[in-house]
């Protein structure tokens, strides 16, 4: 079937798929909360991070079944989204009128407050924990390998391509077919309209962070168990990824972000192939700045907005 | 002019003195790195107040050009023996030739469309320094980079105020004209600023350019007074806290800038005791100024305000 390529290029494919799923995963709540409020959440790494560390601390302390882990970390990534908001975000919206929120103002100081929160949760937990990788009970790692033909995948991979596609799904349904979904695009697309029609602006915000927090403490959780790797500084180059992921798919479109991370994911894996580790990042950082040259508003951006 | 209108000026100059010749008296090697450090820093911010606080344009990757400055000026000087006069001229003519480029480049780019394509380009260059070993000699960095020529920590340090010093002072003559004027219309407003009739990709592109010679020199003055730099000094967590030197100080104002360098490289110095918990200090330095001090320490508006009322000042006129 495959004889016309190389084994390793489709086995370097897969890998950078499934690479590219750990970004996309993340950058799925990263443009969720970007769509919404227009403000950049550099602590979205961190809230990765956390889920990552607490889904490692239950399985320390009880060592439930992997389902009942990631119930805890949904309740984590819950109540690390309402306290994000109220910390990072809710005490710079100091107006609730369009101009000041669309503000330049508002991003820049947003930007830098949750970059500042994320900083100090990283240093934090880096201290206590320690910088080296955490130790996970083997049993639990989704390394268990499978093979396909002459194609070598690990379980990981697929739970991981399986959680990503649900989540899309699960997001989906909830943003086009429930009324917490309806309240957030209304939200999304004209704040002072959503304000008149009687939506809680103050309790939409917060529902969009919680989804967004539940969805990246719940990829940390999982591709820490993929990767083996949980450590302090985890969140951060995936943070990057997927805010360049964001970007180059325009900014308020999830579908984009989603393809913008799989083809990150892709051309880093091929790039490792042909050229050394090293460079790969090139390949990566390259292709958003063509494409930010090509299409300035991303691929899926929409038109050019007057603020 | 009289002297009354013109002590304000002496203000800054004296101060200068009276902490240089602390300095002198102190006579320890780390007190002058400190000193040059919040020199090199205070014009790096102050270059990236140009684009960031005037022309508005948030930029995630100045670290990389800086890093370009320090770069050229090294390999100028260690393998053609360059001397540091010309090493600090070639560097800010390198870094403010791809400063053009880059800005000619994303030149369509608004908001956090640029920031990001910064990030990509301060990425870019960043990997480029780590793995182009042959040139630039890897993580592994540049060691025995010549002096700056001077035979003591004092001269050193006289030299690197005197070039910072010149060049923050171009700076403000640019922030206070009528192209600064131009930048700041471009900040408030990029389609007003065509309809003025006045190219938004031309002031952006020569913003770009005059900050990132700056910036360059700063990269520069850096690699001769350390003798020592590597990749690890111009990653993204620099750009960022450059960023933050910049909001902190107050998006806009030359002397907020240079407030903020000194705070965010006196701070970590002199909070070097509380080991781990400084990166979560400086942090929360951060959020707390940005929480309560929406403007900045030295914003714009308040810093001109408070010059006109103690000080009589007029402007530059």
């Amino acid at each position: 079937m495959f004889d016309f390529l190389d084994i390793f290029f489709v086995q370097q494919l897969i890998n950078g798929l499934a690479q590219g799923l750990v970004y996309a995963l993340m950058a799925i709540g990263f443009t969720l909360i970007f769509g919404v409020l227009n403000v950049v959440n550099f602590a979205h790494g961190e809230v990765y991070m956390l889920g990552a560390f607490v889904g490692l601390l239950v399985i320390q302390v009880w060592a439930p079944p992997l389902v009942a882990v990631i119930l805890v970390v949904v309740v984590v990534g819950l109540l690390l989204g309402v306290g994000l908001e109220r910390v990072a975000f809710r005490p710079f919206r100091r107006f609730n009128d369009e101009a000041s929120l669309k503000s330049k103002a508002l991003r820049e100081a947003t930007l830098l407050s949750s970059l500042a929160i994320s900083i100090f949760v990283r240093e934090l937990t880096q201290t206590y924990f320690g910088s080296e990788m955490q130790a996970i009970p083997q049993r639990y790692l989704l390394m268990t390998p499978i093979k396909i033909g002459a194609l070598n995948l690990v379980s990981g991979q697929l739970v991981i391509l399986g959680v990503g596609l649900l989540m899309f799904l699960v997001l989906q349904y909830t943003l086009f077919h429930t009324r917490v979904g309806l309240s957030i695009r209304a939200v999304a697309n004209n704040l002072s309209g959503a304000t008149h029609v009687g939506i809680n602006v103050g309790q939409t915000i917060i529902a969009t962070f919680v989804i967004g927090s539940i969805l990246g403490a719940v990829s940390g959780a999982l591709v820490g168990l993929y990767t083996g790797n949980i450590y302090a500084q985890m969140g951060f180059a995936p943070g990057i990824k997927a805010f360049v992921a964001m970007v180059m798919g325009g900014l308020s479109s999830i579908p984009g972000a989603v393809i913008s991370a799989l083809v990150l994911g892709v051309s880093e894996s091929i790039a490792t192939q042909f050229i050394s580790q090293g460079w790969s990042d090139l390949i990566s950082y390259g292709l958003l700045v063509l494409t930010l040259l090509v299409f300035p508003r991303g691929l899926f951006g929409g038109s050019d907005e007057r603020v | 002019m009289n002297v009354y209108k013109a002590w304000p000026r002496l203000v800054p100059l004296l101060a200068l003195l009276a902490i240089y010749a602390g300095l002198v008296a102190a006579g320890s090697g780390y007190a002058y790195r400190v000193a040059t450090t919040v020199a090199i820093m205070g014009l790096l911010a102050a270059s990236a107040n140009l684009i960031t606080g005037v022309a508005g344009l948030m930029t995630l990757g100045h670290a990389a050009f800086y890093g370009i400055g320090a770069y050229t000026a090294a390999l100028a000087s260690s393998d053609w023996g360059a001397p540091p006069v010309v090493t600090l001229l070639l560097a800010g003519l390198v870094t403010s030739l791809v400063g053009l480029l880059v800005a000619w480049l994303t030149r369509k780019l608004v908001s956090v469309h640029f920031a990001v394509a910064t990030l990509g380009v301060g990425q870019v260059i960043y990997v480029t320094m780590l793995n182009w070993v042959d040139f630039t000699r890897g993580p592994m960095g540049i060691t025995d980079i010549p002096g700056l020529g001077a035979h003591s920590d004092a001269g050193n340090l006289a030299i690197v105020t005197a070039v910072c010093a010149v060049l923050l002072w171009g700076l403000s003559r640019i922030i206070h004209s009528y192209f600064g004027n131009a930048l700041r219309a471009l900040r408030e407003d990029e389609r007003c600023v065509a309809a003025m009739g006045l190219s938004p990709a031309r002031l952006k592109i020569q913003a770009m350019g005059l900050s990132c010679f700056c910036a360059g020199v700063a990269g520069a003055l850096w690699a001769h007074s350390t003798r020592y730099i590597s990749p690890a000094d111009f990653r993204f967590t620099e750009s960022i806290s450059i960023l933050a030197m910049v909001v902190v100080g107050g998006l806009g104002s030359l002397p907020g800038a240079l407030l903020g360098a000194l705070i965010l490289t006196l701070f970590p110095e002199l909070l070097r005791s509380l080991g781990d918990y400084r990166m979560m200090a400086i942090s929360g330095i951060m959020f707390a100024s940005i929480l309560f001090l929406p403007r900045g320490l030295f914003g714009e508006a308040s810093a001109l305000r408070l010059l006109k009322r103690h000080f009589n000042w007029q402007g530059a006129q």
